[in-house]
């Protein structure tokens, strides 16, 4: 396996690295979070004109057709800046789950004004638990009552995908989230940079033009979005981590006790250099499922590369995000220095898309337990 | 280079492993190195001269030093299949992977002549003289003397932790050749022989109950004086050059010995139970993946490596070694806690003494080389670039 990265890979995290610097820096990201409901509509359109949004997307559907390696790279510049789009929602959730469900005319439909960035389409991870919808045969199609708790990016999207169960048959549903009967609600949410609403369906409709897929094809399009979600969401994770320790080096670096600068002090260097090898590993980790994913894996190696990335961005976040704040002393504990949006966004990536825990316990089956080999 | 291109090369290093690792060299199959009880050195020997015959010693050398010139990718394939095929610990690695690339840097056309076909036939055996009793960490403070009496260098001193000096013919040693000199001045690198009058070496039992280090005494020794490697005075450059010259190649054929230790404990845990117990599950599939992600920093620092000769080092390889010990470490208490009672319990179970090995053995990981506090030292202030 080879993980040099090519000049053309390097381009596009760096294009995007050099954007996010700018109009996603601390200000502009506090701006979003805080009075524009956790979305940033002028970066949105940016990130769409440079492709981003459809980056792993096939290019028959406006998408840049690229791979998992560049995905990753990107995700990374998203997390360090807590960038407040729905992109891992859309361009990555939305986008992988429709494109996985291989049929030509759903992705020619859904999704070219999905790459664009022209419409954004968010689905259900589960985050909450609740009971599933209802869903009653009507003459054009179903009808749809429940609520869904917390759907991400709700209030940014206009579309959202979901699978119900009527029958028993799975299907996989696209609603308009201003369709009648339709009602969502932001809720709280101590990661502002990372929008969840409620929704609520009373009687909406659907019609058999929005089914997208039924039977087997619609879990295993979603576990092949959610799956290489996960290691995309890993990857934002390692983008938070670094941020976490550049803040923190530069910081030691000015605040001067004791008549010298606290960098100089090797219990707190050691701190840092600490910092840097759990990140280190983490982006090696990620940087290598991420190269094998792209060869097309079979399902055992995937399992074992997802929790591997899980795993080890995930104890890099956690453990960057809390030093961070130990480490900046009594500022790191204020609203105003930036350590806590990222300890925050560590822990509620946490529990999307399976937690670290759960995909050790799903690759512990794999590994330990006689009736799966 | 893909991993495809090399496939014919991998399948030669595997028939010839399996040829070759076996009859009179069976014995020495999985054994981990001088320190494992199972290892005979004097079959350690042989069998690294049955590889020296195989091509198989220097691969990575450059032709005219009598080597195989193979690209980077390629010696990392035969250290691989070296160890998936049950190859033993190389009693050759100091003169061939230290020594030999120091030799071709900084030695005279006859010191190469002299040297490098013993090292590259298996016929002769190097150990590192660098830390003493009071320059362990702070290697400046060496205090072993030489001087130059007539066509000798005479040495007085004591080195320690010299890991198989006892089985071997040469130490380089780092001494201190002016009188009065500090910290790195004043210091050179001899090529001296161990088998002399003024030479003693004592073994030290280790933790694990074995002897694979020693200390060696010396007291008017001798070497001949023109066996200095690099200019006399300049001794801390040759000394540091040489650590340099690790590149990593052969990491990814200790990481192939660390995935032959985690099947072994996933054997012993389903096999007494352990793999049923969730906190257990948790800890044996983060160890493994864990694993898998130092594999992946491997291949990342090596990626750098055909191209980059001289380059700064990377990020990923100021970790290198810091994770990979640090892994093994946790590993072996992992191992240890998979055993149970029976970590401390010896009995016959082949697979319960190499983890028994393991737990012990993966504590001196993180002090040998550079310990876990050095390591932390040059990534703050080289790779974050923190003040000293």
């Amino acid at each position: 396996m080879d993980l040099r990265l090519t000049e053309e890979q390097r381009q596009i995290a760096d294009s995007v690295g050099e954007l996010l610097a700018n109009a996603s820096d601390s200000a502009s990201m506090r701006r979003a979070a805080f009075d524009h409901g956790g979305f940033d509509a002028a970066l949105w359109a940016q990130l769409g004109e440079l492709g981003v949004c459809g980056i792993n997307l096939p290019e028959a559907q406006g998408g840049l057709g690229l791979g998992v390696t560049e995905l990753v790279l990107v995700a990374e510049e998203f997390g360090r800046r807590l960038a407040c789009v729905p992109w891992l929602e859309s361009a990555v959730l939305a986008g992988t789950a429709i494109a996985s469900l291989g049929d030509d005319a759903v992705a020619a439909r859904w999704l070219p004004p999905l790459a664009s960035g022209e419409r954004i389409v968010t689905l259900d991870i589960g985050l909450l638990e609740c009971a599933p919808l209802a869903v009653r045969r009507s003459a054009a199609g179903w009808q749809l009552d429940g609520v869904l708790p917390a759907i991400p990016a709700a209030m940014a999207a206009s579309s959202l995908l979901v699978p119900v169960q009527v029958d028993g048959e799975r299907l996989l549903v696209i609603v308009a989230l201003d369709a009648t009967g339709m009602a969502r609600r932001e809720r709280a949410n101590l990661d502002a940079t990372r929008p969840i609403a409620e929704v609520r369906l009373t009687a909406v409709r659907v019609d058999e033009s929005a089914c997208l897929a039924r039977g087997a094809t619609v879990d295993r399009a979603l576990d092949r979005s959610r799956q290489l979600a996960a290691v995309v969401l890993a990857s934002e994770q390692v983008g938070v981590a670094q941020q976490c320790l550049d803040l923190t080096v530069a910081h030691l670096a000015q605040r001067v006790q004791f008549g010298k600068p606290l960098a100089t002090f090797q219990a707190l260097k050691h701190r840092c250099a600490q910092m840097m090898v759990d990140l280190e590993l983490a982006r090696s980790a990620v940087l290598g499922a991420a190269r094998e994913l792209d060869g097309g894996p079979d399902e055992g190696r995937r399992l074992r590369l997802t929790t591997m990335a899980r795993s080890l961005a995930d104890d890099a976040a956690r453990y960057c995000t809390q030093e961070a704040i130990q480490l900046h002393g009594g500022v790191g504990f204020t609203w105003e220095y930036d350590p806590h949006l990222y300890f925050k966004r560590a822990q509620a990536a946490r529990s999307w898309l399976g937690t670290p825990a759960e995909w050790r316990e799903r690759f512990a089956h794999a590994l330990l337990d006689e009736a799966a080999q | 280079m893909t991993d495809r291109d090399h496939d014919a090369f991998r399948a030669e290093v595997r028939t010839w492993m399996q040829e070759h690792l076996r009859g009179e060299f069976a014995p020495l199959a999985g054994c981990g190195g001088l320190g494992d009880s199972r290892y005979d050195p004097k079959l350690a020997k042989r069998w690294e001269q049955e590889l020296a015959r195989g091509g198989w010693v220097g691969v990575g050398w450059p032709k005219e030093h009598g080597g195989r010139a193979l690209p980077l990718s390629q010696q990392v394939v035969f250290h691989e299949e070296y160890v998936r095929a049950g190859g033993p610990g190389r009693l050759g690695h100091i003169g061939e992977t230290l020594l030999a690339p120091t030799l071709m840097a900084f030695g005279t056309p006859p010191q190469q002549q002299r040297f490098l076909p013993g090292i590259l036939a298996g016929t002769e055996y190097w150990a590192q003289g660098y830390s003493e009793p009071n320059a362990g960490s702070d290697l400046a403070n060496v205090q072993t003397r030489a001087r130059l009496e007539g066509d000798s260098w005479v040495i007085d001193g004591q080195k320690t932790w010299t890991s198989w000096a006892h089985e071997s013919d040469w130490i380089f040693v780092v001494a201190r050749c002016e009188a009065g000199s500090q910290r790195h001045r004043g210091l050179v690198m001899l090529l001296v022989p161990l088998r002399q009058p003024g030479v003693t070496i004592r073994p030290i039992r280790q933790i694990t109950g074995d002897s694979e280090f020693n200390e060696v005494f010396f007291a008017g020794a001798r070497t001949e004086a023109s066996l200095h490697l690099g200019a006399p005075g300049e001794g801390w450059k040759v000394a540091m050059a040489l650590l340099g010259f690790e590149r990593g190649v052969s990491t990814l054929g200790q990481q192939a010995g660390f995935e032959r230790e985690m099947e072994c404990l996933v054997e012993v845990a389903r096999r007494n139970g352990a793999a049923r117990d969730p906190l257990m599950r948790q800890r044996i599939a983060h160890a493994a993946v864990a694993l898998d992600a130092l594999r992946c920093n491997a291949l990342r620092v090596l990626a750098q490596g055909d191209e980059a000769e001289g380059a700064p080092v990377t990020r990923e390889a100021y970790i290198a070694k810091y994770v990979w010990s640090n892994w093994r470490r946790d590993f072996g208490r992992l191992a240890a806690d998979v055993l149970g009672a029976a970590a401390t319990l010896p009995d016959d179970d082949p697979l319960a003494q190499k983890l028994r090995q393991v737990w012990l053995f993966s504590r001196s990981d993180t002090i040998y080389a550079g310990t876990n506090e050095i390591q932390l030292n040059l990534i703050a202030e080289r790779a974050l670039g923190m003040p000293r």
